[in-house]
């Protein structure tokens, strides 16, 4: 099978996972997640010593199917790690033991979860549709429209998720998105963040 | 083993390593300070009367610079398929080692759980 088969195949896979579960918008949470590992039987176990760069591990022998999630991720990259993690579950069971790290990955197993968990999260076809609407067209998505975008839809794919994408369906050219500070870019159009407005005031 | 024997064995073998730590082994005092607990509670884990829980023992292993795995018996441990985790482990070299030994804690961590779950309830 061609990488980009075996990809296409995971994405569909990812979408009727969603529909399986009545995922019907981009803002997936832990608790869908959860709800979806309780369904398939896999355990959770929330780990708290800081690794470096590991974010999840997916174990599968005779305890039976487990995850280790690097306790204190914020939401989006505990959805997103949830979602890698579930596609080893769904796809990769029988090799005991695959983990997600905040590095490129470069085996197309690990590619296949990232793209996998993106799909779930969000797939393609709702965000080429919400570009559309917004009347972004091909080379025309900056960095702006995707936080309004983020925003507006309130999905929880992160903005380095949301960029990569954008720049693969060709609505941004390749590296018009690098180097991007979201968040600093979201305070600048929306204004600080309700925790910051609290903290500066107290 | 029977719940009573398990917990005599983990206490023992908390005092084992405690007294092996370094070249001079550790007070308990000394060890209660470096977990952040009573030293009391370290009394009572050695001598069975309080029961330490698999996030204290984890803690515990990681102070005295050990695996989890050291506190409980090897019978209970050594499996082919934990050996096969390990070489997993081993391959695992796009991780830094850190990371690598996070995921070996973790995994010890995990064997230890089913251990402990084992255990007849009292």
């Amino acid at each position: 099978m061609l990488r980009t088969e075996y990809y296409e195949e995971l994405k569909l896979l990812a979408r009727q996972t969603r529909a399986r579960f009545g995922l019907d918008s981009p803002r997936v949470l832990r608790s869908d997640l959860r709800r979806i590992y309780k369904e398939e039987g896999i355990k959770i176990d929330l780990w708290p010593y800081k690794p470096r760069r590991l974010r999840g591990a997916y174990f599968d022998d005779d305890l039976g199917a487990t995850v280790m999630l690097a306790k204190g991720l914020p939401e989006d990259p505990m959805v997103f790690t949830m979602g890698h993690e579930l596609k080893h579950h769904l796809v990769d069971r029988g090799l005991s033991l695959s983990y997600c790290d905040a590095s490129n990955q470069s085996n197309p197993m690990e590619i296949g979860a990232e793209i996998f968990a993106a799909e779930l999260i969000y797939p393609d076809e709702d965000f080429r549709d919400h570009l559309i609407q917004m009347g972004v067209s091909q080379g025309s998505c900056r960095p702006e429209i995707l936080v309004r975008l983020k925003r507006e839809t309130r999905t929880t794919l992160s903005y380095a998720g949301l960029a990569k994408r954008a720049e693969f369906m060709g609505f941004a050219s390749r590296g018009a998105m690098a180097k991007i500070r979201w968040k600093k870019l979201e305070e600048e159009l929306y204004g600080p963040p309700v925790y910051k407005r609290f903290r500066n005031r107290s | 083993m029977a719940q009573l024997n398990m917990r005599e064995y983990v206490a023992r073998r908390i005092r084992e390593l405690r007294t092996a730590y370094g070249k001079k082994g550790l007070s308990q005092e000394e060890l209660a300070n470096m977990l952040g607990v009573a030293t009391n509670t370290i009394s009572r884990w050695e001598t069975g009367t309080y029961e330490p829980t698999l996030n204290d023992l984890e803690r515990l292993a990681r102070t005295l610079n050990e695996s989890i795995l050291e506190l409980f018996p090897k019978s209970s441990v050594d499996t082919p398929k934990k050996l096969a985790v390990d070489a997993l482990l081993r391959a695992a070299n796009e991780l830094d080692q850190k990371d690598i030994d996070e995921l070996r804690r973790y995994a010890e961590f995990r064997r230890a759980k089913a251990i402990y779950k084992r255990k007849p309830k009292q």
